[in-house]
C-alpha cells in the first residue's frame, strides 16, 4: 500500500498484543482450606522471593490448629509481627486455652480476628489477589487450617527518610519541613496543620504494578464538588502499569499536554499545600514522591511564595513585583538584545550603541547565532551542573565561569553584552519559586530568539500576543488559567500582582472555591480607643 | 482532520524562514554616521559625512588612529551623493544616529528646502538632531576638525548646543521638525545657530590638535543665522542673539550683568523667564506688546554695596530691567533690517486679528520692517543672594589702603 503524506503525522496502527497471560487465574481463586496449599500457592507465586517470610504454627494445645503467617522482610515491622502477633497466637493463646474447653463457640477464626489480634487495622481476605496486595503493602497475612479466608494484619513498618528540611522551594522565613516519601507521614504533616474535621482524605491505588497509594484531600464545604468529583474521575481513568512519582499523575490528569506552561502546581512544602487545601484547591499526595500536587493551578499562583505571605505585606508585594518583572526579563532578554542589535539600531542611545559596537567588532557571527550559542552553552552547564556528581561540582564553576565567560569574551568569539544579557537571563530565570515555571520560560526564550532573529521587534510583538492568546486558552481543571487577570476579578486583586495585608483578604477565591466564601472577619488593627478621663 | 492541520501549520512554520532576515544589519556591518554636512559645489551637492569608529571610543585596545572619519562625495542630488560614498566607505553608513547636520553657509543663502526634503523623508534618521550653519565657512572643513575632550567631533558640537541652549542666552539649538515648522509657517522666519572654526583650520585637523592643552584650533558655536523663506538673509550677533530665546520663551538659565554705583559690576544668573507677547491694532497700525518677567539671583558682586537693603535690590532690578529692554529692542531692530520676523509677530497678530491679517499677509515682512511698532517692558525679581550677603570687597580695600 502507497504511503500518504498524511500518514507521516497520524498515529501508527496498534498491533493487537495478546492478552499477557502471566497472571494466574488461581490468583482469583478463594483461599484454599487446607494452610500447606495456602504457603504453597503464595510462596510460588511470589517466585520463591528471598524476601517473603512465611512461619507455620500451631495454635493451642489441647487441639492444636494449623496456622501460617506470612510477611515481607523489610517491609513489614519485624519486631512488630514477633512481638504482637507470633507471640500472642504462639504463647498466649496456648495459656488462656481460647475456643477450647467450655467455649461458647468453636468459630476459632472469628475468636482469633476479635479477640486475639490486638491490633488496629485487621482485614479480612477472601482470595489470593487481596492476600498478594496486602503482603506487598507491607501488611501481615494470617491463614487457618479449615477456613478458606484468612486475616490481615497492617504491620507497615518501611524504613524512610524521616521529614527533612524541603530543598527546591526554600524561604528565609517559613517552616522548613519538606514532605518525604511516605504518604502516612505526609498526610500527617497536613493533618497537623489543618485540625478540622472538614479535612478529608480519600486515598485511591494507582498503577497495575505498582498500586501506588494516591491520596486526594481537599477541604469538604470549601473545595468545589465539581471539582473534586472532575480529580476523581480523572485519576481513576488512568490505566498505567507504573507511578513512580507524582510527574506521572501531573501528565495524566492534565487539561492540556502540548503547552509549555504548567497547569499542575506541584510542591515540596506543607505550608504550600496547606494555603491550597485553605483556599478550596485539592491536594494530591502520591505514595514514593515528596512532591504533591495542587489543583487547580493558575498562572499567578506560580509567582507565590509561601514567603510573601510570611513577611510583611509591602514586602510580599515588592518581591511578587519582582518576580514578575523577571518572568518577562527571562523571556525576552535575549531576544530584544537580538531585535534592537539587529534590526532597531535607531532605538539604542548612541553612546550605548557606540560601545555595542566597539564590543562586536572581530565578533565573527551573527547576533542570533552568538546569542543561541551562549544560551545553548548555559543550558549545557546548568544540565550538568544538577545531574554531576557532586565531589566534581566544583569543577563546573571554574569551568563556566573563567572557560565560558571571560576566556570567550578575550578570544573574541562573544561580545561582553552577549556575556551580560545571558547572565541577566539565567540570574532572572532563578527568581521563579516554582521550578516548572522558569522551565516553560527557557523553552520560550528560544521561541521568542527565533522571531527576534527573523523580523525583530514584530517577530517578538507576535510572539508575545500568540503567548497570551494561547494563555487564555488554558485551563485548569476547568478554571481559566489566566484567573483573576482575563476573567478580570476585581476583587481578586487583593492577592494577584499585590499581597494586601491580611485583615484586607476577607475572601476566598471566587472561582476555586464557591461554597463558605467568607474567609475572616479580622478587623484593621487600631490603637486602643482613650479611655475618658471623667470615668 | 487533524492530520492536515498539523501539516499545514508545520508548512506554514516553516514558511516563516522564508522571509529570511531581509532587513537585520548586523553592527559590523554599519558605519554609524554622526555628522552630515551638505554644501554646494557648482551645481552639484556636495555631501560630507562623519563616521565614527567605535573601537576608537568604546574599545579596549586603543590606538593613536583618528576616532573619526571624514568622507566626502559629490551628486546632483543629495541622495546620490549619499550612496557614493558606499565607493568610498567600507561598510553601509548609518544616518539613524546622526548628531548635527550642518549647511555650509553658501549653500543656506541658496536655499536648504532640498535637504529639508531629504531629511524628513528617508526612513533610516531620527529627527532628534541639531541643524546649524558653518558660518563664512565649508560644512566640510568643519566635520574635518578633530575635537579636544569629545571624541567624536559631531558629538562634541551636538554638546556643546545642547549645554549653551541650556546655560547661555545668545545660542540656540534648532531641530529638524521646529525648523520645518517655523519655515512653513505664515508670519514667522527660521533661524539656525552658527559654527564657526576658532583658530586655525588647518591645524585643526591634525591629530596635533588635540594634543596640546589648549588646541590651536576648536568649534565653536556662536551667531544666529536668520531666514527669510528657505534662504540664509544675515546674522545676528551676540548681543542681537539673546532676544531670540528671550521672545521664544525658551530661557532656562542665563546670565547677564548690570553696572554698579560707582565701578565694577554685578552679574545675575537667571534661573527662570516668561515673556508674555501679544497684538493689537492701533488704528490701523499693528503694535507688538511684549512682557518679560525673569527672576534671577545675584551670583558675583564686584563692588562695594550692602545687598541687605531692599532699595539696593531694587535699584539693581530696575537696572536689569532696562538692560533687558535694550536687548530685546536691538534683536528687534535687527530682524527688522533683515526684514524677517524671526520672532514670530505675525503669528502673534494672526491671533488676535484675523481679518487683518488676512489683508496684509502677503507683505507682511514689509510692514514688520516699516510700521510695526513694538513696546518692550520687562522686569527682574533678584531673589536670593547667594550663600554670602555682604561682599568683603570692602574690608580688604580699606586694609590695603591702610598699609599705603
Amino acid at each position: 500500500m502507497k504511503k500518504k503524506f498524511w500518514d507521516l503525522f497520524g498515529k501508527q496502527k496498534k498491533k493487537k498484543m495478546p492478552a499477557l497471560q502471566n497472571i494466574p487465574d488461581k490468583l482469583h481463586a478463594p483461599l484454599h482450606k487446607k494452610v500447606e496449599d495456602n504457603v504453597s500457592t503464595i510462596k510460588e507465586t511470589l517466585g520463591n522471593s528471598f524476601d517473603i517470610v512465611s512461619r507455620s504454627f500451631k495454635i493451642g494445645t489441647e487441639k492444636p490448629v494449623s496456622a501460617a503467617l506470612f510477611y515481607m522482610e523489610g517491609l513489614a515491622d519485624k519486631n512488630f509481627v514477633q512481638d504482637f502477633v507470633l507471640e500472642t497466637l504462639m504463647l498466649d493463646v496456648r495459656e488462656t486455652d481460647l475456643g477450647q474447653k467450655g467455649s461458647k463457640t468453636t468459630d476459632f477464626y472469628t475468636i482469633l480476628k476479635e479477640r486475639a489480634v490486638t491490633n488496629g487495622v485487621v482485614k479480612e481476605i477472601k482470595d489470593f489477589q487481596t492476600a498478594l496486595d496486602h503482603l506487598l503493602s507491607g501488611d501481615t497475612v494470617i491463614v487457618l487450617e479449615g477456613y478458606a479466608k484468612g486475616l490481615s494484619i497492617s504491620s507497615n513498618g518501611m524504613k524512610d527518610r524521616g521529614v527533612q528540611e524541603a530543598t527546591s522551594q526554600t524561604v528565609v522565613r517559613g517552616p522548613k519541613e519538606g514532605f518525604t516519601e511516605t504518604i502516612r507521614t505526609n498526610t500527617s504533616l497536613i493533618r497537623r496543620r489543618i485540625k478540622d474535621p472538614n479535612l478529608w482524605i480519600e486515598t485511591k491505588k494507582v498503577g497495575k504494578k505498582t498500586k501506588t497509594e494516591v491520596a486526594i484531600c481537599y477541604l469538604k464545604g470549601v473545595a468545589q464538588d465539581e471539582i473534586i468529583e472532575e480529580v476523581r474521575k480523572r485519576i481513576d481513568d488512568i490505566d498505567i502499569d507504573a507511578i513512580l512519582e507524582s510527574g506521572y499523575i501531573e501528565e495524566l490528569i492534565q487539561d492540556e499536554t502540548y503547552t509549555p506552561f504548567p497547569t499542575v502546581y506541584n510542591t515540596e512544602r506543607p505550608d504550600t499545600a496547606c494555603a491550597g487545601i485553605l483556599e478550596g484547591r485539592i491536594v494530591i499526595i502520591v505514595d514514593g514522591t515528596p512532591f504533591v500536587l495542587i489543583v487547580p493551578a493558575l498562572f499567578v499562583h506560580f509567582f507565590q511564595s509561601t514567603e510573601d505571605f510570611a513577611q510583611r505585606s509591602d514586602i510580599g508585594t515588592l518581591m511578587r513585583l519582582l518576580r514578575f518583572l523577571c518572568f518577562f526579563i527571562a523571556l525576552l532578554t535575549p531576544s530584544a538584545y537580538i531585535a534592537l542589535t539587529t534590526f532597531h539600531q535607531e532605538m539604542i542611545p548612541t553612546q550605548l550603541l557606540i560601545s555595542l559596537a566597539a564590543q562586536r567588532e572581530g565578533v565573527p557571527f551573527p547576533a542570533v547565532v552568538e546569542a543561541f550559542m551562549m544560551e545553548i552553552t548555559f543550558e549545557i552547564l546548568r544540565e550538568a551542573g544538577t545531574r554531576m556528581p557532586r565531589a566534581v561540582g566544583s569543577a563546573i564553576s571554574i569551568v563556566g565561569a573563567l572557560v565560558l565567560g571571560q576566556a570567550a569574551v578575550e578570544a573574541g568569539i562573544v561580545s561582553s553584552a552577549m556575556v551580560i544579557v545571558v547572565s541577566l537571563t539565567a540570574i532572572s530565570s532563578f527568581v521563579s519559586p516554582t521550578f516548572n515555571m522558569s522551565i516553560s520560560v527557557r523553552i520560550l526564550r528560544f521561541g521568542f530568539m527565533i522571531l527576534a532573529g527573523m523580523f525583530g521587534l514584530f517577530g517578538i510583538i507576535i510572539g508575545l500576543i500568540i503567548m497570551v492568546l494561547h494563555l487564555t486558552s488554558l485551563r485548569s481543571f476547568g478554571i481559566p488559567y489566566l484567573a483573576p487577570m482575563g476573567p478580570f476579578i476585581p476583587s481578586e486583586q487583593k492577592d494577584t500582582l499585590v499581597r494586601m495585608p491580611f485583615w484586607r483578604m476577607k475572601t476566598r477565591p471566587k472561582l476555586i472555591s464557591q461554597m463558605d466564601m467568607e474567609r475572616e472577619e479580622t478587623q484593621s488593627p487600631r490603637p486602643p480607643e482613650k479611655e475618658d478621663p471623667k470615668n | 482532520m487533524r492530520r492536515k492541520l498539523t501539516s499545514i501549520f508545520f508548512v506554514l512554520l516553516l514558511s516563516f524562514g522564508l522571509a529570511g532576515c531581509w532587513d537585520a544589519r548586523e553592527l559590523t556591518d554599519i558605519s554609524i554616521a554622526v555628522g552630515l554636512g551638505i554644501d554646494k559645489e557648482d551645481d552639484l551637492f556636495q555631501v560630507t559625512v562623519q563616521l565614527i569608529d567605535p573601537a576608537e571610543i568604546a574599545g579596549k585596545m586603543l590606538s593613536s588612529r583618528s576616532a573619526s572619519t571624514v568622507y566626502t562625495t559629490t551628486g546632483h542630488t543629495i541622495f546620490e551623493a549619499m550612496r557614493k560614498l558606499t565607493t568610498l566607505a567600507p561598510r553601509e553608513i548609518y544616518l539613524g544616529h546622526l548628531r548635527i547636520v550642518i549647511f555650509g553657509e553658501e549653500y543656506a543663502k541658496e536655499g536648504i528646502l532640498d535637504a529639508l526634503d531629504f531629511m524628513s523623508r528617508y526612513h533610516e534618521m531620527r529627527t532628534d538632531f541639531y541643524i546649524s550653519i558653518a558660518r563664512e565657512n565649508k560644512a566640510s572643513d568643519l566635520l574635518k576638525i578633530i575635537t579636544p575632550l569629545e571624541k567624536s567631533p559631531a558629538n562634541k558640537i551636538f554638546s556643546s548646543l545642547e549645554a549653551s541652549h541650556e546655560f547661555w542666552a545668545p545660542t540656540k539649538g534648532v531641530k529638524l521638525d521646529e525648523l520645518i515648522a517655523s519655515m512653513s509657517s505664515e508670519g514667522k522666519e527660521a533661524v539656525l545657530t552658527g559654527l564657526y572654526v576658532q583658530g586655525d583650520p588647518e591645524q585643526g585637523t591634525n591629530m596635533a590638535n588635540v594634543e596640546k592643552a589648549a588646541s590651536p584650533a576648536d568649534i565653536k558655536v556662536d551667531y544666529i543665522g536668520v531666514f527669510n523663506g528657505e534662504k540664509l538673509v544675515g546674522w545676528l550677533n551676540k548681543e542681537e542673539s539673546k532676544g531670540v530665546n528671550y521672545l521664544e520663551n525658551e530661557i532656562k538659565n542665563s546670565m547677564k550683568w548690570v553696572n554698579c554705583e560707582k565701578e565694577g559690576r554685578v552679574s545675575l544668573e537667571l534661573i527662570d523667564s516668561k515673556t508674555d507677547v501679544k497684538g493689537s491694532l492701533q488704528g490701523n497700525k499693528p503694535k507688538i506688546t511684549i512682557n518679560v518677567e525673569t527672576e534671577a539671583n545675584i551670583a558675583e558682586v564686584q563692588c562695594t554695596t550692602d545687598l541687605s537693603k531692599p532699595e539696593t535690590i531694587t535699584a539693581f532690578e530696575k537696572k536689569a530691567a532696562s538692560k533687558q529692554e535694550s536687548i530685546l529692542n536691538t534683536s528687534i531692530e535687527r530682524a527688522k533690517e533683515l526684514e524677517a520676523d524671526i520672532f514670530g509677530f505675525g503669528e502673534v497678530m494672526t491671533r488676535s486679528d484675523l481679518t487683518y491679517w488676512k489683508e496684509i499677509k502677503k507683505n507682511w515682512n514689509q510692514i514688520f520692517a516699516n510700521e510695526l511698532e513694538v513696546e518692550v517692558k520687562a522686569k527682574v525679581n533678584i531673589r536670593r543672594t547667594g550663600t554670602i550677603n555682604e561682599s568683603f570687597f570692602d574690608d580688604v580695600k580699606k586694609k590695603s589702603e591702610m598699609s599705603e
